[in-house]
Protein backbone atom coordinates (compact mmCIF):
# COMPACT_ATOMS: atom_id res chain seq x y z
CA UNK A 1 0.00 0.00 0.00
CA UNK A 2 1.62 3.30 -1.04
CA UNK A 3 0.03 5.47 1.76
CA UNK A 4 1.72 3.53 4.42
CA UNK A 5 5.35 3.79 2.72
CA UNK A 6 4.56 6.98 2.37
CA UNK A 7 3.84 7.69 6.00
CA UNK A 8 3.40 5.47 8.99
CA UNK A 9 -0.25 4.65 9.70
CA UNK A 10 -0.78 7.86 12.45
CA UNK A 11 -0.88 6.51 16.18
CA UNK A 12 0.89 3.45 15.92
CA UNK A 13 2.46 3.56 19.09
CA UNK A 14 3.78 0.07 21.16
CA UNK A 15 4.97 1.99 24.51
CA UNK A 16 1.67 1.55 26.33
CA UNK A 17 1.51 -1.64 24.90
CA UNK A 18 4.95 -2.43 26.14
CA UNK A 19 3.96 -1.40 29.41
CA UNK A 20 0.72 -3.32 29.47
CA UNK A 21 2.16 -6.21 28.88
CA UNK A 22 4.78 -6.08 31.42
CA UNK A 23 2.52 -5.93 34.05
CA UNK A 24 0.63 -8.53 33.26
CA UNK A 25 3.70 -10.72 32.81
CA UNK A 26 4.39 -9.66 36.70
CA UNK A 27 0.66 -10.07 37.72
CA UNK A 28 -0.50 -12.96 35.81
CA UNK A 29 1.78 -14.72 34.08
CA UNK A 30 4.38 -15.18 36.17
CA UNK A 31 2.05 -16.45 39.44
CA UNK A 32 0.77 -19.01 36.10
CA UNK A 33 4.30 -20.41 35.48
CA UNK A 34 5.26 -20.25 39.16
CA UNK A 35 2.06 -22.80 39.93
CA UNK A 36 4.29 -25.26 38.18
CA UNK A 37 7.62 -24.36 40.20
CA UNK A 38 5.28 -24.63 43.53
CA UNK A 39 4.49 -27.99 42.50
CA UNK A 40 7.83 -29.56 42.78
CA UNK A 41 8.58 -28.09 46.00
CA UNK A 42 8.19 -30.25 49.53
CA UNK A 43 7.04 -28.90 52.37
CA UNK A 44 8.48 -28.58 56.29
CA UNK A 45 7.01 -27.61 58.98
CA UNK A 46 4.13 -25.64 56.87
CA UNK A 47 6.51 -23.84 54.79
CA UNK A 48 8.01 -24.57 51.48
CA UNK A 49 11.57 -25.65 50.86
CA UNK A 50 14.19 -24.70 47.85
CA UNK A 51 14.21 -29.23 47.57
CA UNK A 52 12.64 -29.96 44.04
CA UNK A 53 10.65 -33.48 44.11
CA UNK A 54 8.11 -35.16 43.00
CA UNK A 55 6.89 -35.68 46.83
CA UNK A 56 3.84 -33.38 46.10
CA UNK A 57 2.26 -35.54 43.24
CA UNK A 58 3.03 -38.64 45.50
CA UNK A 59 0.61 -36.82 48.28
CA UNK A 60 -2.07 -36.58 45.28
CA UNK A 61 -1.96 -40.24 44.66
CA UNK A 62 -1.43 -41.42 47.89
CA UNK A 63 -4.10 -39.03 50.10
CA UNK A 64 -6.82 -40.42 47.70
CA UNK A 65 -7.18 -36.41 46.01
CA UNK A 66 -6.53 -37.73 42.49
CA UNK A 67 -10.12 -38.90 43.06
CA UNK A 68 -11.31 -35.30 43.33
CA UNK A 69 -9.96 -34.63 40.16
CA UNK A 70 -11.53 -37.76 38.44
CA UNK A 71 -15.34 -36.78 39.79
CA UNK A 72 -14.35 -33.04 38.99
CA UNK A 73 -13.46 -34.07 35.27
CA UNK A 74 -16.10 -36.86 35.49
CA UNK A 75 -18.91 -34.41 36.19
CA UNK A 76 -18.05 -31.85 34.21
CA UNK A 77 -17.72 -34.11 30.94
CA UNK A 78 -21.25 -35.45 31.39
CA UNK A 79 -22.80 -31.66 31.77
CA UNK A 80 -20.76 -30.71 28.38
CA UNK A 81 -22.15 -34.29 26.69
CA UNK A 82 -25.46 -33.28 27.73
CA UNK A 83 -25.12 -29.85 26.40
CA UNK A 84 -23.81 -30.59 22.95
CA UNK A 85 -26.89 -32.89 22.54
CA UNK A 86 -28.86 -30.03 24.24
CA UNK A 87 -27.90 -27.28 22.03
CA UNK A 88 -26.84 -28.82 18.45
CA UNK A 89 -29.77 -29.10 17.33
CA UNK A 90 -31.06 -25.95 18.87
CA UNK A 91 -28.12 -24.18 17.38
CA UNK A 92 -29.52 -25.61 13.85
CA UNK A 93 -32.41 -24.44 14.33
CA UNK A 94 -31.70 -20.88 15.72
CA UNK A 95 -28.87 -20.33 12.53
CA UNK A 96 -31.21 -22.61 10.07
CA UNK A 97 -34.52 -23.47 11.28
CA UNK A 98 -35.88 -19.96 12.03
CA UNK A 99 -36.14 -17.05 9.57
CA UNK A 100 -37.55 -14.53 12.20
CA UNK A 101 -34.74 -11.83 13.86
CA UNK A 102 -36.92 -10.58 15.98
CA UNK A 103 -36.66 -14.40 17.66
CA UNK A 104 -33.32 -14.27 17.31
CA UNK A 105 -32.56 -11.45 19.14
CA UNK A 106 -34.64 -12.19 22.07
CA UNK A 107 -33.34 -15.86 22.37
CA UNK A 108 -29.34 -14.69 21.70
CA UNK A 109 -30.46 -11.76 24.53
CA UNK A 110 -32.23 -14.82 26.94
CA UNK A 111 -28.83 -16.60 26.80
CA UNK A 112 -26.48 -13.77 27.19
CA UNK A 113 -27.90 -11.63 30.34
CA UNK A 114 -27.53 -14.67 32.73
CA UNK A 115 -24.04 -14.97 32.17
CA UNK A 116 -23.04 -11.59 33.93
CA UNK A 117 -25.87 -12.57 36.93
CA UNK A 118 -24.89 -13.74 40.12
CA UNK A 119 -24.17 -17.44 40.21
CA UNK A 120 -25.20 -17.85 43.60
CA UNK A 121 -28.73 -16.02 43.36
CA UNK A 122 -29.51 -18.46 40.12
CA UNK A 123 -28.91 -21.53 41.86
CA UNK A 124 -30.22 -20.91 45.26
CA UNK A 125 -34.20 -21.13 43.43
CA UNK A 126 -33.26 -25.11 43.17
CA UNK A 127 -32.74 -25.55 46.72
CA UNK A 128 -36.59 -24.99 47.21
CA UNK A 129 -37.30 -26.28 43.95
CA UNK A 130 -35.60 -29.69 44.92
CA UNK A 131 -36.16 -29.81 49.07
CA UNK A 132 -38.10 -32.97 50.79
CA UNK A 133 -40.98 -30.30 51.06
CA UNK A 134 -40.56 -28.24 47.46
CA UNK A 135 -43.05 -28.62 44.86
CA UNK A 136 -41.20 -31.29 42.42
CA UNK A 137 -41.58 -33.71 45.45
CA UNK A 138 -44.86 -32.64 46.17
CA UNK A 139 -45.95 -33.02 42.58
CA UNK A 140 -44.51 -36.51 42.70
CA UNK A 141 -46.52 -37.72 45.72
CA UNK A 142 -49.75 -35.86 44.43
CA UNK A 143 -49.62 -37.70 41.31
CA UNK A 144 -48.97 -40.85 43.43
CA UNK A 145 -45.01 -42.00 41.04
CA UNK A 146 -43.60 -41.91 44.63
CA UNK A 147 -44.77 -42.38 48.49
CA UNK A 148 -42.34 -40.76 50.37
CA UNK A 149 -40.06 -37.34 48.96
CA UNK A 150 -37.40 -38.37 46.86
CA UNK A 151 -34.23 -37.40 49.20
CA UNK A 152 -31.73 -37.33 46.57
CA UNK A 153 -33.20 -34.91 44.58
CA UNK A 154 -30.89 -32.10 46.17
CA UNK A 155 -28.20 -32.33 48.08
CA UNK A 156 -26.31 -34.61 45.44
CA UNK A 157 -24.58 -35.15 42.46
CA UNK A 158 -27.85 -35.38 40.71
CA UNK A 159 -28.51 -32.14 42.04
CA UNK A 160 -25.24 -30.57 40.82
CA UNK A 161 -25.77 -32.44 37.49
CA UNK A 162 -28.80 -30.22 37.21
CA UNK A 163 -27.66 -27.28 38.35
CA UNK A 164 -24.63 -26.93 36.36
CA UNK A 165 -27.10 -27.26 32.63
CA UNK A 166 -28.69 -24.17 32.88
CA UNK A 167 -25.54 -21.67 33.64
CA UNK A 168 -23.16 -23.50 31.25
CA UNK A 169 -25.75 -23.76 28.20
CA UNK A 170 -24.85 -20.47 26.42
CA UNK A 171 -21.42 -20.91 26.46
CA UNK A 172 -21.82 -24.22 23.84
CA UNK A 173 -24.88 -22.75 22.19
CA UNK A 174 -22.99 -19.21 20.80
CA UNK A 175 -20.09 -21.04 19.05
CA UNK A 176 -22.14 -23.52 17.89
CA UNK A 177 -24.82 -20.87 16.35
CA UNK A 178 -21.66 -18.80 15.08
CA UNK A 179 -20.32 -21.70 12.98
CA UNK A 180 -23.79 -22.96 11.79
CA UNK A 181 -24.71 -19.57 10.96
CA UNK A 182 -21.18 -19.03 8.70
CA UNK A 183 -22.80 -21.98 6.36
CA UNK A 184 -23.69 -20.67 3.08
CA UNK A 185 -27.80 -21.25 2.69
CA UNK A 186 -26.30 -21.54 -1.11
CA UNK A 187 -23.97 -24.46 0.12
CA UNK A 188 -26.66 -26.60 1.65
CA UNK A 189 -29.26 -25.80 -1.53
CA UNK A 190 -26.01 -27.71 -3.49
CA UNK A 191 -25.42 -30.23 -1.44
CA UNK A 192 -29.31 -31.10 -2.24
CA UNK A 193 -29.03 -30.51 -5.81
CA UNK A 194 -26.49 -32.89 -5.56
CA UNK A 195 -29.01 -35.77 -4.57
CA UNK A 196 -27.46 -35.40 -0.65
CA UNK A 197 -30.47 -36.40 1.26
CA UNK A 198 -30.67 -34.51 4.52
CA UNK A 199 -28.87 -37.03 6.62
CA UNK A 200 -26.45 -36.91 4.38
CA UNK A 201 -26.08 -32.89 4.64
CA UNK A 202 -26.02 -32.94 8.12
CA UNK A 203 -23.41 -35.44 8.12
CA UNK A 204 -21.13 -34.38 5.12
CA UNK A 205 -21.64 -30.54 5.34
CA UNK A 206 -23.09 -28.97 8.23
CA UNK A 207 -21.33 -31.14 11.22
CA UNK A 208 -17.56 -31.13 9.47
CA UNK A 209 -17.95 -27.08 9.40
CA UNK A 210 -19.68 -27.00 12.46
CA UNK A 211 -16.87 -28.33 14.11
CA UNK A 212 -14.50 -25.60 14.91
CA UNK A 213 -17.64 -24.07 16.87
CA UNK A 214 -18.34 -27.08 18.51
CA UNK A 215 -14.68 -27.63 19.84
CA UNK A 216 -14.84 -24.18 20.90
CA UNK A 217 -17.88 -25.03 22.59
CA UNK A 218 -16.88 -27.50 24.35
CA UNK A 219 -13.39 -25.21 25.20
CA UNK A 220 -15.63 -22.73 27.09
CA UNK A 221 -18.52 -25.10 28.74
CA UNK A 222 -15.95 -27.09 30.08
CA UNK A 223 -12.66 -25.40 31.54
CA UNK A 224 -15.24 -22.88 33.56
CA UNK A 225 -17.35 -25.97 34.80
CA UNK A 226 -13.87 -27.27 36.31
CA UNK A 227 -13.14 -24.10 38.53
CA UNK A 228 -17.08 -23.30 39.20
CA UNK A 229 -17.39 -23.64 43.22
CA UNK A 230 -21.03 -22.36 43.54
CA UNK A 231 -23.01 -24.67 42.22
CA UNK A 232 -21.61 -27.83 43.96
CA UNK A 233 -21.48 -26.17 47.53
CA UNK A 234 -25.28 -25.20 47.29
CA UNK A 235 -26.67 -28.26 45.42
CA UNK A 236 -23.91 -30.75 46.90
CA UNK A 237 -24.43 -29.65 50.25
CA UNK A 238 -20.65 -31.18 51.40
CA UNK A 239 -21.72 -34.47 49.74
CA UNK A 240 -20.06 -33.69 46.38
CA UNK A 241 -16.66 -32.15 47.01
CA UNK A 242 -15.29 -30.83 43.36
CA UNK A 243 -11.84 -29.37 42.40
CA UNK A 244 -12.78 -25.97 44.71
CA UNK A 245 -13.42 -27.01 48.40
CA UNK A 246 -10.52 -29.30 47.99
CA UNK A 247 -7.99 -27.00 46.58
CA UNK A 248 -9.44 -24.35 49.43
CA UNK A 249 -9.24 -26.87 52.01
CA UNK A 250 -5.77 -27.76 51.04
CA UNK A 251 -4.60 -24.02 51.30
CA UNK A 252 -6.27 -23.68 54.78
CA UNK A 253 -4.30 -26.08 56.31
CA UNK A 254 -0.93 -24.61 54.53
CA UNK A 255 0.02 -27.67 52.01
CA UNK A 256 0.86 -25.31 48.92
CA UNK A 257 2.87 -27.39 47.01
CA UNK A 258 0.31 -30.38 46.97
CA UNK A 259 -2.52 -27.60 46.28
CA UNK A 260 -0.55 -26.72 43.07
CA UNK A 261 0.15 -29.79 42.09
CA UNK A 262 -3.53 -30.49 42.24
CA UNK A 263 -4.00 -27.61 40.07
CA UNK A 264 -0.96 -28.88 37.51
CA UNK A 265 -2.48 -32.37 37.39
CA UNK A 266 -6.17 -30.52 36.59
CA UNK A 267 -4.54 -28.36 34.02
CA UNK A 268 -3.04 -31.43 32.49
CA UNK A 269 -5.56 -33.39 32.32
CA UNK A 270 -7.86 -30.71 30.98
CA UNK A 271 -4.83 -30.06 28.22
CA UNK A 272 -5.01 -33.80 27.23
CA UNK A 273 -8.81 -34.26 27.35
CA UNK A 274 -9.10 -31.33 24.87
CA UNK A 275 -5.50 -32.32 22.96
CA UNK A 276 -7.71 -35.81 22.28
CA UNK A 277 -10.95 -33.92 21.45
CA UNK A 278 -9.51 -31.72 18.78
CA UNK A 279 -7.35 -35.20 17.17
CA UNK A 280 -10.60 -36.75 17.31
CA UNK A 281 -12.32 -34.80 15.46
CA UNK A 282 -9.65 -33.67 13.39
CA UNK A 283 -9.74 -37.62 12.05
CA UNK A 284 -13.54 -37.30 11.87
CA UNK A 285 -13.14 -34.83 9.71
CA UNK A 286 -10.60 -36.57 7.67
CA UNK A 287 -12.09 -40.10 7.06
CA UNK A 288 -15.80 -38.43 6.17
CA UNK A 289 -14.08 -36.32 3.60
CA UNK A 290 -14.83 -32.81 4.06
CA UNK A 291 -16.64 -32.56 0.27
CA UNK A 292 -15.94 -28.84 0.32
CA UNK A 293 -11.87 -29.65 0.70
CA UNK A 294 -11.73 -30.82 -2.93
CA UNK A 295 -13.66 -27.51 -4.21
CA UNK A 296 -11.31 -25.08 -2.19
CA UNK B 1 -33.25 -28.07 7.40
CA UNK B 2 -34.41 -25.35 7.01
CA UNK B 3 -38.54 -24.37 6.07
CA UNK B 4 -38.70 -25.27 2.05
CA UNK B 5 -37.00 -28.45 2.49
CA UNK B 6 -38.70 -30.26 5.59
CA UNK B 7 -42.60 -29.45 3.14
CA UNK B 8 -42.15 -32.38 1.45
CA UNK B 9 -44.96 -34.59 0.59
CA UNK B 10 -43.39 -38.03 1.90
CA UNK B 11 -40.37 -37.30 4.29
CA UNK B 12 -37.72 -39.54 4.58
CA UNK B 13 -37.00 -39.94 8.55
CA UNK B 14 -34.03 -37.60 8.41
CA UNK B 15 -36.07 -34.66 7.09
CA UNK B 16 -39.22 -35.39 8.95
CA UNK B 17 -40.25 -31.94 10.43
CA UNK B 18 -39.71 -33.40 13.56
CA UNK B 19 -36.19 -32.43 13.78
CA UNK B 20 -36.76 -28.89 14.09
CA UNK B 21 -39.73 -29.07 16.92
CA UNK B 22 -36.70 -31.19 18.60
CA UNK B 23 -34.67 -28.16 18.00
CA UNK B 24 -36.87 -25.88 19.43
CA UNK B 25 -37.73 -28.27 22.26
CA UNK B 26 -34.19 -28.54 23.98
CA UNK B 27 -33.71 -25.05 23.51
CA UNK B 28 -36.77 -24.41 25.61
CA UNK B 29 -35.86 -27.03 27.86
CA UNK B 30 -32.42 -25.26 28.94
CA UNK B 31 -33.93 -22.25 28.95
CA UNK B 32 -36.13 -23.00 31.61
CA UNK B 33 -33.55 -24.71 33.34
CA UNK B 34 -31.98 -21.43 33.54
CA UNK B 35 -34.88 -19.24 34.08
CA UNK B 36 -37.22 -21.51 36.48
CA UNK B 37 -34.78 -21.35 39.16
CA UNK B 38 -34.27 -17.06 38.37
CA UNK B 39 -38.42 -16.53 38.86
CA UNK B 40 -38.49 -19.15 41.42
CA UNK B 41 -36.73 -17.16 43.38
CA UNK B 42 -38.51 -13.52 42.84
CA UNK B 43 -41.57 -15.36 43.43
CA UNK B 44 -40.37 -17.00 46.92
CA UNK B 45 -38.87 -13.23 47.63
CA UNK B 46 -42.38 -12.37 48.08
CA UNK B 47 -43.68 -15.32 50.17
CA UNK B 48 -44.63 -15.45 53.69
CA UNK B 49 -42.08 -18.29 54.54
CA UNK B 50 -39.24 -18.07 51.42
CA UNK B 51 -37.37 -21.14 53.13
CA UNK B 52 -40.72 -23.38 52.81
CA UNK B 53 -41.41 -25.39 49.40
CA UNK B 54 -44.28 -23.09 48.76
CA UNK B 55 -45.09 -19.87 47.49
CA UNK B 56 -47.94 -18.00 49.39
CA UNK B 57 -49.08 -15.77 52.07
CA UNK B 58 -47.54 -12.84 49.89
CA UNK B 59 -45.85 -9.96 51.57
CA UNK B 60 -43.14 -7.38 51.06
CA UNK B 61 -41.86 -7.96 54.61
CA UNK B 62 -38.58 -9.56 53.77
CA UNK B 63 -37.97 -5.80 51.91
CA UNK B 64 -38.76 -4.17 54.26
CA UNK B 65 -36.14 -6.27 56.93
CA UNK B 66 -33.57 -5.85 54.19
CA UNK B 67 -33.66 -2.16 55.87
CA UNK B 68 -33.44 -3.17 59.39
CA UNK B 69 -30.75 -5.68 58.97
CA UNK B 70 -28.08 -3.46 58.06
CA UNK B 71 -25.52 -6.37 57.87
CA UNK B 72 -25.37 -6.80 54.35
CA UNK B 73 -24.02 -2.59 53.57
CA UNK B 74 -20.67 -3.47 53.95
CA UNK B 75 -20.06 -5.78 51.54
CA UNK B 76 -21.96 -4.07 49.19
CA UNK B 77 -20.12 -0.92 49.47
CA UNK B 78 -16.96 -2.78 49.45
CA UNK B 79 -17.77 -4.83 45.67
CA UNK B 80 -19.24 -1.38 44.28
CA UNK B 81 -15.96 0.43 44.83
CA UNK B 82 -14.46 -2.45 44.08
CA UNK B 83 -16.15 -3.07 41.00
CA UNK B 84 -16.04 0.89 40.05
CA UNK B 85 -11.93 0.46 40.24
CA UNK B 86 -11.91 -2.59 38.00
CA UNK B 87 -14.05 -1.29 35.39
CA UNK B 88 -11.97 1.82 35.01
CA UNK B 89 -8.71 -0.07 34.91
CA UNK B 90 -10.31 -2.59 32.76
CA UNK B 91 -11.21 0.11 30.47
CA UNK B 92 -8.10 2.40 30.35
CA UNK B 93 -6.37 -0.76 29.69
CA UNK B 94 -8.53 -2.34 27.06
CA UNK B 95 -8.27 0.60 25.20
CA UNK B 96 -4.77 1.02 25.25
CA UNK B 97 -3.96 -2.55 23.99
CA UNK B 98 -7.24 -3.14 21.80
CA UNK B 99 -6.65 0.08 19.59
CA UNK B 100 -2.68 -1.17 19.29
CA UNK B 101 -3.67 -4.67 18.49
CA UNK B 102 -5.95 -4.11 15.98
CA UNK B 103 -4.03 -2.04 13.75
CA UNK B 104 -0.33 -4.26 14.09
CA UNK B 105 0.80 -5.05 10.85
CA UNK B 106 2.35 -8.59 11.38
CA UNK B 107 -0.98 -10.98 12.42
CA UNK B 108 1.18 -13.13 14.46
CA UNK B 109 2.47 -10.01 16.60
CA UNK B 110 -0.98 -9.65 16.89
CA UNK B 111 -2.56 -13.55 17.52
CA UNK B 112 0.55 -13.90 19.95
CA UNK B 113 -0.34 -10.97 22.40
CA UNK B 114 -4.08 -11.67 22.10
CA UNK B 115 -3.34 -15.34 22.96
CA UNK B 116 -1.29 -13.85 26.47
CA UNK B 117 -3.56 -11.57 27.74
CA UNK B 118 -7.14 -13.96 26.60
CA UNK B 119 -4.86 -16.80 28.41
CA UNK B 120 -7.15 -16.40 31.72
CA UNK B 121 -10.01 -17.45 29.77
CA UNK B 122 -8.63 -20.77 29.45
CA UNK B 123 -7.97 -21.52 32.39
CA UNK B 124 -10.87 -22.02 35.62
CA UNK B 125 -11.11 -19.77 38.48
CA UNK B 126 -10.05 -21.87 41.43
CA UNK B 127 -6.41 -22.59 39.63
CA UNK B 128 -6.01 -18.96 38.78
CA UNK B 129 -6.87 -17.93 42.68
CA UNK B 130 -4.13 -20.69 43.41
CA UNK B 131 -1.79 -19.39 41.31
CA UNK B 132 -2.27 -15.81 42.50
CA UNK B 133 -2.60 -16.67 46.16
CA UNK B 134 0.65 -18.64 46.23
CA UNK B 135 2.58 -15.93 44.68
CA UNK B 136 1.44 -13.05 46.81
CA UNK B 137 1.05 -14.71 49.81
CA UNK B 138 3.19 -17.27 50.48
CA UNK B 139 6.39 -16.03 47.69
CA UNK B 140 6.46 -12.50 48.33
CA UNK B 141 4.77 -12.05 51.68
CA UNK B 142 1.99 -9.47 50.74
CA UNK B 143 -0.90 -9.40 52.86
CA UNK B 144 -4.36 -10.45 51.27
CA UNK B 145 -6.61 -7.45 51.09
CA UNK B 146 -8.70 -5.15 48.75
CA UNK B 147 -5.44 -4.47 46.60
CA UNK B 148 -5.16 -8.60 45.69
CA UNK B 149 -9.37 -8.48 45.15
CA UNK B 150 -8.78 -6.20 42.96
CA UNK B 151 -5.78 -7.92 40.56
CA UNK B 152 -7.84 -11.14 40.77
CA UNK B 153 -10.62 -9.59 39.52
CA UNK B 154 -9.03 -7.68 36.71
CA UNK B 155 -7.43 -10.66 35.64
CA UNK B 156 -10.74 -12.03 35.00
CA UNK B 157 -12.68 -8.73 33.49
CA UNK B 158 -9.90 -7.96 31.38
CA UNK B 159 -10.29 -10.26 28.73
CA UNK B 160 -13.87 -9.63 28.30
CA UNK B 161 -13.34 -5.83 28.05
CA UNK B 162 -10.61 -6.56 25.51
CA UNK B 163 -12.82 -8.85 23.38
CA UNK B 164 -15.72 -5.76 23.73
CA UNK B 165 -13.14 -3.09 22.46
CA UNK B 166 -11.60 -5.25 19.59
CA UNK B 167 -14.88 -5.31 18.24
CA UNK B 168 -15.22 -2.14 17.50
CA UNK B 169 -10.98 -1.41 17.41
CA UNK B 170 -11.38 -3.92 14.27
CA UNK B 171 -14.29 -1.74 12.93
CA UNK B 172 -12.10 1.77 13.04
CA UNK B 173 -10.58 2.72 9.67
CA UNK B 174 -7.22 4.22 10.36
CA UNK B 175 -7.51 5.72 7.06
CA UNK B 176 -9.66 8.56 9.46
CA UNK B 177 -6.66 9.56 11.38
CA UNK B 178 -4.29 10.26 8.54
CA UNK B 179 -7.37 12.90 7.06
CA UNK B 180 -7.13 14.66 10.58
CA UNK B 181 -3.59 14.43 10.38
CA UNK B 182 -3.61 16.19 7.02
CA UNK B 183 -6.06 18.58 8.08
CA UNK B 184 -3.30 20.13 10.90
CA UNK B 185 -4.79 17.67 14.05
CA UNK B 186 -2.04 17.31 16.56
CA UNK B 187 -1.95 13.03 18.12
CA UNK B 188 -3.67 13.95 21.12
CA UNK B 189 -6.65 16.33 19.28
CA UNK B 190 -6.61 13.36 16.68
CA UNK B 191 -7.43 10.55 19.67
CA UNK B 192 -9.86 12.63 21.01
CA UNK B 193 -11.95 14.10 18.30
CA UNK B 194 -11.74 11.09 15.58
CA UNK B 195 -10.75 7.94 17.67
CA UNK B 196 -12.38 7.87 20.68
CA UNK B 197 -15.89 8.55 19.75
CA UNK B 198 -15.88 5.73 17.12
CA UNK B 199 -14.34 3.42 20.30
CA UNK B 200 -16.69 5.01 22.88
CA UNK B 201 -19.37 2.33 22.70
CA UNK B 202 -17.02 -0.53 22.84
CA UNK B 203 -15.19 0.80 25.75
CA UNK B 204 -18.21 1.77 27.77
CA UNK B 205 -19.62 -1.74 27.11
CA UNK B 206 -16.43 -3.43 27.99
CA UNK B 207 -16.45 -1.27 31.46
CA UNK B 208 -19.97 -2.27 32.53
CA UNK B 209 -19.20 -5.85 31.59
CA UNK B 210 -16.11 -5.63 33.87
CA UNK B 211 -18.09 -4.14 36.34
CA UNK B 212 -20.92 -6.98 36.80
CA UNK B 213 -17.50 -9.97 36.42
CA UNK B 214 -16.31 -8.08 39.17
CA UNK B 215 -19.53 -7.44 41.35
CA UNK B 216 -20.51 -11.20 40.76
CA UNK B 217 -16.94 -12.77 41.08
CA UNK B 218 -16.74 -15.46 43.37
CA UNK B 219 -14.17 -18.68 42.26
CA UNK B 220 -10.68 -16.10 42.53
CA UNK B 221 -12.49 -14.06 45.68
CA UNK B 222 -12.15 -16.97 47.73
CA UNK B 223 -8.46 -17.23 47.53
CA UNK B 224 -7.29 -13.43 47.66
CA UNK B 225 -10.18 -12.11 49.93
CA UNK B 226 -7.99 -11.93 52.99
CA UNK B 227 -10.29 -10.52 55.75
CA UNK B 228 -12.28 -8.47 53.06
CA UNK B 229 -15.91 -9.61 52.50
CA UNK B 230 -17.73 -9.18 49.16
CA UNK B 231 -21.06 -8.83 48.30
CA UNK B 232 -21.22 -12.11 46.69
CA UNK B 233 -19.04 -14.16 49.07
CA UNK B 234 -21.56 -12.54 51.96
CA UNK B 235 -24.39 -13.80 49.93
CA UNK B 236 -22.88 -17.33 49.27
CA UNK B 237 -21.73 -17.87 52.89
CA UNK B 238 -25.21 -16.83 54.15
CA UNK B 239 -26.93 -19.42 51.41
CA UNK B 240 -24.56 -22.02 52.48
CA UNK B 241 -25.37 -21.83 56.04
CA UNK B 242 -28.66 -22.71 58.01
CA UNK B 243 -29.21 -19.66 59.82
CA UNK B 244 -32.08 -17.56 60.43
CA UNK B 245 -31.49 -14.30 59.10
CA UNK B 246 -30.86 -16.38 55.73
CA UNK B 247 -34.38 -15.45 54.16
CA UNK B 248 -32.60 -11.71 53.92
CA UNK B 249 -31.21 -13.35 51.09
CA UNK B 250 -34.06 -13.89 48.80
CA UNK B 251 -34.97 -10.55 48.43
CA UNK B 252 -31.01 -9.68 48.28
CA UNK B 253 -30.61 -11.42 45.67
CA UNK B 254 -33.50 -10.31 43.58
CA UNK B 255 -32.64 -6.69 43.81
CA UNK B 256 -28.89 -7.67 42.49
CA UNK B 257 -30.64 -9.85 39.70
CA UNK B 258 -32.60 -6.81 39.04
CA UNK B 259 -29.54 -4.26 39.09
CA UNK B 260 -27.63 -6.62 37.04
CA UNK B 261 -29.89 -7.36 34.39
CA UNK B 262 -30.66 -3.31 34.14
CA UNK B 263 -26.83 -2.84 33.54
CA UNK B 264 -26.39 -5.54 31.15
CA UNK B 265 -29.80 -4.38 29.12
CA UNK B 266 -27.78 -0.50 29.29
CA UNK B 267 -23.95 -2.26 27.96
CA UNK B 268 -25.34 -4.26 25.03
CA UNK B 269 -27.58 -1.55 23.92
CA UNK B 270 -24.43 0.25 23.89
CA UNK B 271 -22.58 -2.12 21.85
CA UNK B 272 -24.82 -3.16 19.55
CA UNK B 273 -28.15 -0.90 18.97
CA UNK B 274 -26.64 1.22 16.50
CA UNK B 275 -26.80 -2.08 14.03
CA UNK B 276 -29.30 -4.42 15.70
CA UNK B 277 -29.91 -6.22 12.43
CA UNK B 278 -26.37 -7.76 12.50
CA UNK B 279 -26.98 -8.98 16.12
Amino acid sequence: MVRDILHPPAGTNYKGLTIFLSAWSFFVLIPIAGLFLWSFLTMENFRPVWNLSLQAYREVLSSGRWQVAYRTLGTASLVTLVEVVLAFPFALWLAKGTRKTGVKITVLALLTIPFFLSLSARTIGWRSLLGLHGPINYSLMASGITDSPLDWLLFSQFAVVLGLLGPYFPTMVFPLYLSIGLIDDEILAASKDLGATPKDTLLYVILPLAFPGLGAGIIFTFIPMIGDSVIPTLLGGGHVILLSSSVESLLRILNYSVAASLSVVMLMLMTLMIMAVSYVSVIVIRRKGNPLGEIR
Amino acid sequence: MNGRECAKSTPAWSEHPIWRKIGLAFGLAALLLIYVPILWLILMSFSGDPLSGFPGDFTVRWYANLGESRNWLQPLVVSLALATGVSIVSMLCSTIVGRTVARMRRKGMAAAVLAVTLLPLAIPGVIIGTALFLYFRVLLGFKMGIWSLCIGHFVWAFPFALLAVLVVALRFDIRLLDAAADLGADPLERFRSVEFPLLKDGIIAGGLFSFLLSFNEIARSIYLRGRIETLPLYVWQQASSHRSNVVLIYPLNVLILLGSTLVVVFAFRRLFGKNTAVK
